[in-house]
């Protein structure tokens, strides 16, 4: 019988761990640095929970047989957002958590060993509304890229909001059809569903509304737009100058006006980084603006906003590895203590352990088997271990060096 | 740099007549001593992969290649992630229900309740007998699906049909009509989003070129 992990499991050795860790613990410095707490929320939860918002389908979880309606959290928003309106109240807002956690996802369309378990690390800034609170959290996000010193990144941004009042003259069942069609970038349907030219001209100007910012303002400007749609405008042209005026290093930004989702709890703006090298594109994480996201865990239904992103490790992981920068190899002890003779394990211990408390903050091994002094030598230069120590049994050390 | 998947098959002479008309010269691979699966065009600025016709969407939608061409009946099958831009025209057939001529069924309502249809598009085919709430069984094949009925293994087809004269000289009819496809220029989502190396100058030219079918 050979024991293998779950189809879509996998294990992470000590060198996927230090490699991981690396990018978590750089994440997390920038969240720190911006005054963000972590949350950790539950494994499992309740699918209605899941599903409130309208985003999550039930397909995509995976469920637990033993526990009637609980499934594991396929991403961390919704949970999140439970935790925080029902546990939370009564915290002057804004609040600002940021989460380290795996999620589990059902394979999706046949694909074979398709993964199941991921990585995502990422922050929500609760009760904060407006302009100043998606730059920060678009800031922090460019803070996280810079911090990993990824280069050659995009930062495609849309407006949940905007383009579903855009979408609005188009008559039901149409509308549903046509964002759908945008949202999965189907010209094709587009060109061919039922409808008045006037109408298809600006189902196929919808779907391309994406280039450089200021000739996307200045092309969604030159439609008719209502007060409420040249107010998300003006809003859209203020966050771009203040990334812009904030002197920080952001990603190159693409304005993409047909950046929905078939379904979502968006609000507002939406995003997407992606990084696009000579290995391909990818996309690393995807955020927006949810106001009306909280107020369905609220027993009062109390209205608050919210924002975050989300970054994937295993993504991050992936576009990190071929530059190099992630370590080739796990850390290294700093000494082999070496008892010489059986009768000195109590005194190479304590001394090792004397080494580990001496404040360097040492990695410090104890020979376990008895070998020659070759041997011993051998194993240290194959572990890369720079200093052997023989303690004998009255506890008498001896250091060694080795080149 | 742009890397187009090309279908093997029928639908390559018209997609390398189509790409050569807005500059892009991959006419190599209708060489019949050619055995190079990536080729560039003579401007290097393009690269063409030729895989098969099922895998052009896999290549596209993974982002190896940015643009596709491939028929509306294989995006229909494999519902790929991957934008669907423009409708060439070429390639013209259509997705059909057809059984043995001497058989007694007409339609496909008319076919007995679990009985079974051969297919090499089976999500099309249970598409279509799950709309009618007809329960058939699907007994997949990878070709010469005409052979199901003649050998009395299924009661019908799914297949493609362009002139209907494989039907014919197996004896079968063409009973019901799932929908026409033609071949289509996709692409890479992302790729299409960021729109680098030219992408959509590239696509809008490729749309100029397309001539209409009346």
């Amino acid at each position: 019988m050979v024991y293998q992990p779950p189809v879509g499991a996998r294990d992470l050795f000590p060198l996927d761990v230090a490699q991981k860790r690396w990018i978590e613990e750089r994440l997390q410095r920038v969240f720190h640095g911006w005054g963000y707490h972590r949350i950790i929320t539950s494994t499992l939860e309740r699918l209605d929970t899941l599903m409130a918002g309208g985003a999550v389908e039930q397909s995509t979880v995976i469920q637990v047989h033993d526990l009637e309606g609980v499934g594991l959290r396929p991403e961390l928003t919704a949970s999140i957002a439970r935790a925080a309106v029902t546990r939370m109240a009564g915290v002057n807002p804004p609040q600002r958590l940021y989460y380290n956690a795996n999620v589990f996802r059902r394979g999706d369309r046949g694909i074979q060993n398709h993964q199941q378990e991921f990585y995502q690390a990422g922050v929500e800034l609760l009760g904060s509304g407006g302009v100043s609170a998606d730059a920060e959290t678009l800031l922090v996000l460019s803070d996280c890229l810079k911090s990993l010193q990824l280069d050659s990144c995009y930062l495609v941004l849309g407006d949940a909001g905007l383009t579903r009042s855009l979408l609005s003259p188009f008559p039901e069942p149409l509308r549903t059809q046509i964002r759908e069609a945008i949202a999965t970038l189907d010209r094709i349907t587009l060109e061919t569903l039922p409808m008045a030219s006037s109408l298809r001209d600006r189902a196929l100007l919808l779907m391309d509304l994406r280039g450089q910012p200021a000739d996307v303002l200045q092309r969604v400007s030159s439609l008719d737009l209502d007060p409420e749609q040249r107010a998300i405008v003006s809003n859209l042209k203020a966050l771009i100058e203040l990334l812009e005026g904030s002197g920080a290093a952001t990603p190159a930004l693409i304005l993409d006006l047909s950046l929905v989702q078939v379904f979502d709890y968006y609000t507002g703006i939406v995003f997407e980084v992606v990084s696009a090298t000579n290995l391909g594109k990818f996309v690393l994480g995807q955020g927006g603006r949810y106001d009306q996201l909280l107020s369905l865990y609220h027993p009062q239904g109390e209205v608050c906003p919210g924002i975050g992103f989300v970054l994937n490790i295993e993504d991050l992981h992936q576009v990190l590895l071929p530059t190099g920068k992630l370590p080739l190899q796990t850390a290294v002890s700093d000494r082999l203590v070496v008892p010489t003779e059986a009768q000195a394990y109590a005194a190479a211990f304590a001394h090792a352990q004397v080494l580990r408390e001496s404040g360097d903050r040492l990695r410090v091994e104890v020979a376990l088997q008895e070998q020659s002094a070759a041997a011993i030598r051998d194993y240290a230069r194959q572990r890369r271990i720079a200093q052997i120590v023989w303690v004998n049994p009255s506890g008498e050390t001896q250091s060694e060096s080795l080149e | 740099m742009i890397t187009v998947a090309l279908p093997k098959g029928g639908l390559l002479n018209d997609s390398i007549r189509l790409l050569k008309s807005i500059g892009l010269d991959f006419s190599a691979f209708l060489d019949d001593s050619n055995r190079q699966l990536e080729i560039w065009d003579a401007t290097h600025t393009a690269k063409a992969l030729l895989v098969r016709n099922y895998d052009v969407p896999v290549y596209v939608e993974y982002g190896q290649a940015q643009l596709g061409i491939v028929g509306y009946d294989i995006l229909r099958e494999k519902q790929p992630k991957v934008a669907h831009l423009v409708d060439l025209q070429f390639g013209q057939c259509r997705m059909s229900v057809a059984v043995k001529a001497s058989s007694p069924y007409r339609s496909s309502i008319d076919l007995p309740p679990h009985c079974r249809v051969a297919s090499k598009f089976v999500n099309c085919a249970n598409e279509h007998f799950n709309g009618l709430d007809l329960p058939v069984e699907i007994v997949p094949l990878y070709g010469s699906v005409e052979l199901g009925p003649i050998t009395g293994m299924s009661e019908a087809i799914v297949d493609l049909v362009a002139s209907g004269r494989t039907l014919k000289d197996n004896n079968l009819i063409e009973i019901d009509r799932l929908f026409e496809t033609t071949a289509r220029l996709i692409a890479h989502p992302l790729s299409y989003r960021l729109n680098l190396d030219g992408l959509q100058e590239r696509i809008e030219q490729i749309r100029t070129a397309v001539v209409p079918v009346a």
